[in-house]
């Protein structure tokens, strides 16, 4: 957990158990968490989830509350209680020994790339819990080989095989015929049945321990705790609010344009904050109708990237779970592209793109709150560095393979207290995602990497930073390669906030072998041929508060370790520098840096 | 095992004659010293370690432990015959970053290795925390044009001049140590090691560090990362090492001088100089090696957990199957925040837990402990420095588990009012009493510690209930009982030596060497030919180590182990399996590989598949040669059990009312004697509180042993 400060409450209420044996089960049940974390990041094949860590688990209560999430991806956040009701409403003949895979964005997943494992626990024939383990696939049947079909039209052309909760195990056997339904219609067959046996064993492993902490302390009291615990939570969520001014703030952003979606797409929140009655509304009814390609959001990714947006902008560590979902109102409208997607819309990227925007614009708008609150946008944009590739191996008797590399470091955005993380990857995974070993990347797939180098300059100006992108170049080794990518990042840079800079704007190309560079278009699907590379730059991340009122010390750094220039240490933030970075002579000069910065702040 | 020849005769009637081990763990706080006598048994030294001069405090904790012996210092150095020192010295260099001015010298194209990393960030939702700097800031950093391929052919060759360039640049500049680590170098080093000529001809003197030569492995990141910390310890170590054993010798001390290593074996100065990473653990991997040795002598199995309970960390060990267990996910100054360390070492963690965890109530009402300090200052309000935060240690000071008498060996004075007014603080806000809060503040502090141990046995796939609970550090005996019935744990064992583990460890540790090569081949396709080849060729480069040590040291009883690091055919993460032969003729021996493959995966991951191939990625030999005191030379020594008047103290254990409690001392327990909780042992440099429905027994050795279930 997040350290908060201590200090003795004076008016927090005690909560209605023993307070000791409720940090302890709460302790245990985050273990279990834990566990089902570890043993799919290590079990996993594909690269996507070991390497990327791509997944999230959580653990649901019997009657569909999400009761913990630990460490999981903020996109996931939100979703596995529903889709746990998916599970109980389907299966009247629920029994212990039970598995069952949901993929379905119209009923609680996220899109159907994420393969959702969901074990339902039973203790003295009672169905207590449910352990959810959620992981992204390396492939997931969709017609062209990735498993982000931005150009799909609906469902249909999207082409993945959608699973509404379906049971894949009973009495801890497994149904052979999905698997033999699956193995047909998923690419590298070998690799998916190895992440499907990961993700049963996760979910098996949270039945074994919850069983063993509901023998330890008896259902009674486990009956108990769930309910403190989400009270208490809720709780924690009521302070949190309460700490907050009263306001409504709406905010507009959008999602690039691309081949297939030439307009963008336009997006808008709503926010009401009601400190004294401890509650929020988020509404998001006034976006645009879904759009005819796989942009469109799904329930669960609408509600866990606002939901994002509002837990970035709280300064407390409130637990993730349906005790402080409670305090939340989210507005949703049927039909509409941040919203629920009407069936049979396209939500094949509802994970990454039109999220990453509405976590940007929840964070953003928070900032409009005060100094102090809220975030910058973060970098966005699945380019070069976090495309599915496919093709041949020719080093290995030309096997196919399929799967996303994950070498993106988008920057991070700036808060009021802090510059952007570096390897913030993109809204919806905040860091949490591993970056790719250039070498194993290497050698699982043929490609040659010429540069994975931060640019500098490329962050937002402000008070505090954002962090800058980096850039990305690679080759292959196989006559010819897929990439494909769904885009977004190049033409509407991440903004900054209270006076700090936008960050830089991606871009991505396809060079020749004679170095002539073609740009390439925000979403893309394109046959690399032997010779040609492909360079992608990342975008940086947005700045908070004004670059004037940076601390030179902070400048200085910046330019010594080259996040940024000395032109733009200058120009944007007015310190003079003397000496030089080439020799560890770099200077402020203090009385020209005031000069210069009364000048600029009056000009 | 006949080990003879690691003692040498000892003469009749001058029993003491050259028969001495000495073995120091200099800590933050405290310098630790354990004295074995020809024996086998331990007497420990204590002192307050002295940084700005090593050597003070050493010699300070030597004379302590000298005249437990009834000796002078000199007469003890001089009838030694071993020296073994374990320090943090590397390790702060490493957290603080005050090794050498280190370039590192990366792959053009690829600046940003030792920024980028591996792993990711631990709290979604936490944008108040700057990024953390690199191990070497980024313009120190300079790229070299070359660049090996996957295959290991040069699609960049060597760009001799421009690193004559930079070389020039460096020279100029000052640095003091050169890291090399290029883009695949375990493929093909050609170019590291061009590169390290010209380092030799340009810079001569300044040390420097080739990745491929160090850790052999793949992943960029863990290769720069152990490259640039052994670098930049170069110029320190070899200081400090020197210095040191200078100094012991001007002492008049003049056998063998060892460290102890990360790998949880001992090595020579030579060694260490040349590769001082290998030191960054050098302390904390000597609790396991103590641990298998206490549970060997006690006979309690071949599984063990370790923990060492600090002031403000818990570090938790294994021992698995009678072997170390290895990591090489080892960070410092933490998990991804801090730098990997990249080679192999023994697998500890660290939680922040311990005396000066401070207990509160957050803003929704919840209990928690830590993972706040009180640190060591002010320390806990019962120090009576002026902290008002209720700590971990203040609780137990309310329960009445410290002597008032004797508090931290009786350096400090107890302040229980203070302690009593802090804990109140919370126990207002939880309705309970301060007694009965004092009970839950050690629950929850059990509690990050029962989390810390649930990670690493998680990891190793070890059942907490199969194995025994080895307890190390002062403060170990508050709760360990409590932890050990929680995790199930039917066995706990602290030794008498428990407040010096590491130290004591030390003397049971044996010299450990590796060697290890990266060298792709699968299951279906085993390349018996190069497997073979690769394996003779470690198996040389440890003869030769070996045909370098000293006589005595070339006749003592050695082996060489194989394993390899393998995963299933796609998957990233590989695991170590042993090597059940390390020669391939026929298919029947890659057959008992495959199998051997299959059952580690199973039991650290609970699942198999034979269906599919098996990717061998990496090949390490570890030499031992068996140096360390052997279990069957020890005698026990049993304690006196010297009666004294009984001592009761009231202690609280849950309940509102105090209960009358049997306080013991160390020496009045004959070996064999069970005592019954509700009771409190107490030794001179450790506190065992036996709860109620609990009990100890002192073992033959004096050690001991506790039942908590």
């Amino acid at each position: 957990m997040q350290a908060t400060n201590p200090s003795c409450s004076e008016n927090a209420p005690v909560p209605p158990m023993d307070p000791v044996l409720m940090a302890i089960i709460a302790n245990r049940i985050d273990a279990v968490v834990r566990e089902m974390t570890h043993t799919l990041l290590r079990t996993a094949r594909s690269a996507v989830i070991n390497s990327a860590r791509d997944f999230s688990c959580a653990i649901c209560t019997g009657d569909n509350e999400l009761l913990a999430c630990a460490e999981g991806l903020p996109i996931h956040i939100f979703g596995a209680d529903m889709q746990a009701r998916t599970m109980t409403e389907r299966h009247a003949d629920l029994a212990e020994g039970d598995c069952y895979l949901h993929n379905d964005p119209y009923t609680g997943n996220t899109h159907a790339a994420d393969h959702t494992f969901l074990v339902p626990v039973f203790f003295e024939g009672e169905h207590l819990f449910t352990a959810v383990a959620k992981a992204h696939q390396a492939d997931c049947g969709n017609s062209l080989p990735t498993t982000y079909m931005s150009t799909a039209r609906d469902l249909f052309e999207e082409g993945s095989l959608i699973f509404p909760a379906v049971r894949i195990q009973r009495d801890y056997k497994m149904v052979d015929d999905v698997v033999a339904m699956m193995r047909s219609r998923i690419r590298v067959p070998s690799q998916w049945y190895g992440d499907f046996l990961a993700g049963i064993g996760a979910a098996r492993i949270a039945e074994l321990r919850l069983k063993e902490v509901c023998a330890k302390y008896g259902k009674s009291a486990i009956k108990t705790f769930i309910k403190a615990w989400l009270d208490y939570t809720e709780q924690r969520m009521i302070n949190a609010l309460k700490s907050l001014p009263a306001a409504s703030l709406s905010r507009d952003g959008r999602h690039d344009s691309t081949p297939f979606l030439p307009e963008g797409i336009p997006l808008r929140v709503d926010v009401a904050i009601d400190p004294d009655d401890a509650r929020i509304t988020i509404d998001l009814t006034r976006n645009i109708d879904n759009v005819d390609c796989g942009y469109n959001q799904s329930e669960a990714t609408a509600v866990s990237s606002v939901m994002a947006g509002l837990f970035n902008s709280l300064k407390s560590d409130v637990p993730r779970n349906s005790g402080s979902f409670r305090r939340v109102d989210i507005k949703l409208r049927e039909g509409a592209v941040a919203g629920k997607p009407r069936y049979p819309h396209s939500c094949s990227v509802a994970t990454t793109n039109v999220s990453d925007r509405m976590i940007n614009l929840t964070g953003l708008a928070f900032s409009d709150l005060g100094d102090g609150l809220g975030l910058a946008e973060g970098g966005v944009g699945l380019g070069v560095g976090m495309c599915v590739l496919s093709g041949t191996d020719p080093r290995y008797d030309n096997a196919r393979f399929v799967n996303q590399i994950h070498l993106c470091a988008s920057g991070g955005p700036a808060s009021a207290s802090a510059d952007g993380w570096i390897t913030y990857g993109i809204p919806v995974v905040a860091g949490l995602m591993y970056r790719d070993s250039i070498e194993i990347d290497e050698l699982k797939h043929p490609i040659e990497v010429k540069r994975a180098a931060i640019v500098a300059g490329t962050g937002g100006a402000g008070r505090r930073r954002g962090a800058p992108g980096s850039m990305i170049e690679y080759g292959i080794k196989s006559e010819t390669m897929t990439m494909i990518y769904p885009g977004d990042g190049q033409e509407f840079a991440p903004r900054g906030a209270r006076g700090g800079q936008d960050g830089g704007l991606a871009g991505r190309w396809l060079i020749e072998p004679d170095g002539k560079a073609t740009k390439l278009t925000n979403a893309a699907n394109i046959l690399i041929r032997k010779g040609q590379t492909v360079r992608g730059q990342d975008c940086g991340g947005g700045g908070y508060g004004p670059p004037l009122e940076r601390e030179p010390e902070r400048v200085l750094e910046d330019v010594r370790e080259r996040y940024e220039t000395p032109a733009r240490a200058r120009e944007i933030y007015g310190v003079v520098l003397t000496g030089s970075a080439d020799d560890d002579t770099l200077a402020i000069d203090l009385d020209a840096t005031r000069t210069l910065r009364r000048h600029m702040a009056s000009a | 095992m006949e080990l003879a020849a690691a003692f040498p005769d000892v003469k009749t009637g001058d029993k003491r004659s050259m028969s001495f081990r000495i073995s120091v763990d200099t800590g933050g706080t405290f310098t630790d010293v354990v004295v074995a006598d020809e024996f086998g048994r331990l007497t420990v030294g204590k002192a307050l370690t002295t940084p700005e001069r090593a050597f003070k405090g050493l010699s300070d904790a030597l004379n302590d432990a000298a005249e437990a012996l009834a000796m002078d210092l000199p007469a003890l150095l001089a009838q030694t015959e071993l020296f073994v020192y374990g320090t943090t010295r590397a390790t702060n260099a490493i957290v603080t970053r005050r090794g050498a001015k280190t370039a590192f010298l990366t792959t053009e194209g690829f600046p940003d290795i030792l920024v980028l990393k591996e792993g990711g960030k631990h709290f979604p939702h936490d944008f108040a925390t700057d990024y953390p700097a690199p191990y070497i800031p980024r313009r120190h950093t300079f790229e070299i044009r070359e660049r090996m391929s996957s295959e290991g052919t040069a699609s960049i060759p060597f760009d001799e001049a421009q690193a004559r360039t930079i070389l020039a640049k460096l020279k100029t500049l000052g640095f003091e140590a050169v890291a090399v680590s290029f883009i695949w170098s375990i493929a093909n080093p050609a170019h590291e090691r061009r590169m390290g000529e010209l380092i030799e001809e340009m810079l001569p003197g300044v040390p420097y560090t080739l990745s491929h030569a160090l850790v052999p492995i793949l992943r960029e990141y863990r290769r720069a990362s152990a490259s640039a910390i052994d670098a930049s310890l170069k110029p320190l170590m070899q200081r400090h090492l020197q210095g040191l054993e200078e100094d012991l010798r001007a002492a008049g001390y003049q056998n063998e001088f060892l460290v102890s290593t990360s790998i949880g074996g001992v090595m020579q100065v030579a060694e260490l100089i040349e590769q001082p990473i290998h030191t960054a653990k050098s302390g904390p991997a000597m609790a396991p090696v103590a641990a298998r040795a206490f549970s060997g002598l006690e006979t309690l199995g071949a599984d063990a957990i370790v923990c060492d309970t600090g002031g403000t960390t818990f570090d938790v060990g294994l021992v698995r199957e009678g072997e170390l267990v290895y990591s090489r996910d080892t960070w410092l100054g933490g998990e991804w925040t801090g730098h990997l360390l990249g080679i192999s070492s023994v697998d500890i963690r660290s939680v922040g837990a311990g005396g000066g965890s401070i207990a509160w109530i957050d803003d929704g009402g919840l209990f928690r402990v830590g993972p706040q300090s009180a640190g060591s200052v002010p320390g806990p309000a019962c120090y009576g420095q002026g902290g008002t935060q209720p700590t971990v240690s203040d609780a137990a000071c309310v329960l009445g588990y410290f002597n008032p008498d004797y508090f931290l060996g009786g350096r400090m004075a107890l302040d229980q009012e203070a302690a009593h007014a802090a804990v109140s603080t919370v126990a207002a806000r939880i309705g309970r009493s301060t007694a009965a809060t004092a009970f839950g503040i050690i629950n929850l502090a059990s509690e990050l510690m029962i989390k810390a141990i649930h990670d690493i046995t998680i990891a190793e796939g070890v059942n907490p209930r199969e194995s025994v609970l080895v307890a190390g550090g002062g403060a170990a005996g508050i709760n360990i009982m409590l932890i050990a019935k929680e995790l199930g744990c039917e066995k706990v064992l602290l030794p008498k030596q428990a407040s010096a583990l590491s130290a004591a460890g030390m003397q049971f540790a044996d010299i450990v060497k590796e060697a290890s090569r990266s060298l792709f081949t699968t299951s279906q396709s085993f390349d018996k030919v190069t497997v073979n080849t690769l394996l003779a060729s470690l198996r040389e480069e440890l003869e030769a180590f070996r045909a370098g040590l000293n006589a005595t040291q070339k006749a003592l009883p050695y082996k060489i182990e194989f394993v390899t690091d393998a995963r299933y055919a796609s998957q990233v993460w590989e695991i170590e399996a042993p090597l059940p032969s390390a020669v391939f003729e026929t298919n029947a021996e890659v057959d008992a590989l495959t199998e051997a493959f299959h059952a580690t995966h199973e039991r650290l991951f609970t699942l198999r598949d034979e269906g599919s191939t098996i990717e061998f990625i990496g090949w390490k030999a570890r030499l031992t040669v068996m140096s360390g005191i052997a279990l069957d030379r020890i005698k026990p020594e049993p304690p006196p059990g010297v009666a004294e008047t009984a001592r009761y103290r009231p202690c609280y254990f849950g309940d509102d009312e105090p209960v009358t409690t049997r306080i013991w001392k160390g020496q009045e327990l004959a070996a064999g004697t069970r005592v019954d909780g509700p009771c409190i042992i107490e030794e001179p440099t450790t506190t065992v509180v036996v709860f109620p429905g609990m009990s100890a027994e002192v073992t033959p050795r004096g050690h001991y042993l506790l039942t908590c279930i």
